[in-house]
């Protein structure tokens, strides 16, 4: 009954729950040479928050669109003590998340878990858990299209100088258009953010509900594209902030429901149709949230 | 006495070694128009590339003073260059599409130049860009439609609104209506010098067309194999050219 209209079905990268570590792989996959190249782009993009470090990408035993970005970003910080929690849309038992979390298993044996308190680092696809992110925490993003002036410009020539020259004039032309056309502003995912007073980022399509909890968070939060090739991150405690209009604030927005599951009123909820006849239910998406909370 | 808004000194540009213009001098005064006639490949549009920032001279200064702010416009950084060009200059392109965005509406073309200075209050941006959509006679209901419903008169007008919004202080026009049909070209022409009138712009034109100098220029030049040739008060070169090839140039649009 879970919405499943934005999981893939993969056939050829499936791997057995039940399977063993398969010592045949370097440890999560990727060889140490790689890791450390990614390592350091990581670093430079924790010093420069918000700033698209090129990384090259390596070949994924996945397609891009599968978020070989996060996954390789996910491996080069992986160490044995880790507890990995994979969520796509907020559900760990998507198929996606599925895949990648069994990836890890059969690459590193490290410990995996829903529950996102007790995750050391976790990748995500399109969501932000509702449980807030904690000190020590790594928290790693998949990247479709990392550059948020691509749509304007597609000159990477001159995108680039954009960003090193702050010429942002022309980001709130998006704005401007949706509240033209539609009398607010319409984004409602991958929504532009400024980080640190500095870059402008496009945060994923996670929806622009989750952008307010980018901000000041404690978390390490890394995002990685894997096609485009650009790793780019907000260290803890800093600034982020949903571009707006003054007299068209920022509004995260959220459906006038409660989660008919755990009853939540505060959470992002999926819009499910629940028999023939069209009827509507909402559930959070985020599922160890929803579960936790039914539980009590 | 007056300080020139814009000083030229001995500018130079070749592109590997054909020359583009060479030795170029001249200075513009606030309010005054300037227009560059010469053939095709006379270094019209090398000239005025190199004076609007859009192309790096080999050779000379270039001056600006506004408002009492001398900006050596050669020897600034890029960020203050951009920045300059950003809310000091403003580039008529010959074709409006060089110059505009065609998947963003006409409201979001004209609202980018003010968002690129600074502004971030919708309804202040949406009101003036209505008030310029006006100025420049299209009709305000066409607002939010996209430049690819535009015709070519139309997308031009729209462009000459980008440029202006922000009150620039020199404005670039290289052959504004060089790509239109004749028909409507009398009409752009028109509004260029009713807003140049009104405004009490600064403008340097590039033209081909000597017509289009006689009505819009007060000063112009003439230039021949990247050089200046002639330069004077449009009235008198037009009256009196003083160059043999000015007198052909002068003599050939009289005879049609
Ligand atoms: N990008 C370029 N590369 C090489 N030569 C060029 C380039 N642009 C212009 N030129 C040459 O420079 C000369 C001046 O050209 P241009 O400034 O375009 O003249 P105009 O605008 O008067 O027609 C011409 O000989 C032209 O062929
Ligand atoms: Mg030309
Ligand atoms: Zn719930």
């Amino acid at each position: 009954m879970r919405k499943t209209n934005n999981v893939i079905k993969i056939k050829d990268f499936k791997v057995d729950k039940g399977l063993p570590f398969d010592q045949e792989y370097n440890f999560a996959y990727l060889d140490e040479n790689t890791k450390k190249m990614i390592r350091r782009a990581i670093i430079k993009a924790l010093c420069i928050p918000g700033y698209q470090v090129p990384f090259a990408s390596r070949e994924m035993p996945m397609p891009y669109g599968w978020g070989t970005g996060g996954v390789q970003v996910t491996a080069s910080c992986l160490t044995k003590r880790d507890t990995l929690k994979i969520i796509d849309q907020g559900a760990d038992d998507t198929t996606n998340a599925v895949s990648i979390r069994n990836f890890f298993k059969k690459t590193s044996n490290i410990k995996t878990t829903e529950i996102t308190e007790k995750a050391t680092l976790i990748q995500t696809r399109h969501r932000i858990p509702e449980t807030p992110l904690k000190k020590k925490q790594i928290f790693v993003y998949q990247v479709p299209i990392p550059e948020p002036l691509a749509f304007l410009e597609p000159k990477v020539s001159e995108t680039i100088k954009m960003h090193s020259l702050s010429e942002y004039g022309a980001m709130h032309v998006k704005l401007y258009e949706d509240i033209s056309k539609n009398g607010h502003i319409e984004t409602a995912y991958a929504y532009p953010v400024k980080t640190n007073d500095r870059y402008i980022m496009d945060p994923s399509p996670i929806p622009k509900f989750d952008n307010p909890k980018m901000n000041n968070s404690p978390a390490i939060q890394l995002f990685g594209a894997g096609r485009e090739q650009r790793i780019y991150a907000i260290p803890p405690y800093t600034k982020v902030k949903s571009l707006d209009f003054e007299d068209y604030p920022f509004d995260p927005f959220k459906a006038e429901h409660a989660c008919d599951i755990c009853g939540s009123k505060n959470t992002y909820l999926d819009e499910i149709i629940v028999d023939d006849a069209g009827n509507k239910s909402f559930i959070c998406s985020d599922t160890d949230f929803c579960n936790k909370r039914k539980n009590k | 006495m007056i300080i020139p808004l814009l000083k030229v000194t001995n500018l130079s540009k070749s592109y590997d070694n054909i020359v583009g213009c060479k030795n170029i001098s001249m200075s513009l005064y606030p309010g005054e128009v300037l227009g560059i006639v010469g053939e095709s490949g006379s270094g019209k549009t090398t000239l005025i590339n190199c004076l609007s920032g859009n192309l790096e001279p080999d050779r000379g200064k270039i001056i600006f003073n506004i408002n009492n702010k001398k900006t050596d416009f050669l020897n600034i950084s890029e960020s203050e260059k951009r920045k300059f060009i950003r809310t000091d200059l403003a580039f008529v392109h010959q074709n409006p599409r060089d110059g505009l965005r065609l998947n963003v509406s006409a409201g979001g073309n004209i609202g980018e130049k003010l968002m690129s200075v600074g502004y971030r209050h919708y309804g202040n941006i949406r009101s003036l860009a209505t008030k310029w959509i006006n100025k420049v006679e299209i009709d305000k209901s066409r607002i939010d439609d996209l430049p690819i419903t535009f015709s070519g008169g139309m997308l031009q007008r729209l462009q000459i609104a980008k440029n202006l919004i922000t009150s620039p202080n020199v404005i670039f026009m290289d052959e504004p209506t060089g790509g239109l049909d004749v028909s409507v070209q009398a009409r752009v022409l028109d509004l260029i010098r009713s807003l140049v009138n009104e405004l009490n712009l600064t403008v340097i034109i590039v033209s081909h067309d000597l017509a289009v100098i006689r009505l819009l220029a007060d000063k112009m030049i003439v230039m021949k194999n990247g050089t200046v040739i002639e330069s004077g008060l449009s009235d008198q070169v037009l009256e009196d050219p003083q160059q043999e090839y000015t007198q052909l140039l002068v003599s050939s649009v009289l005879h049609v």
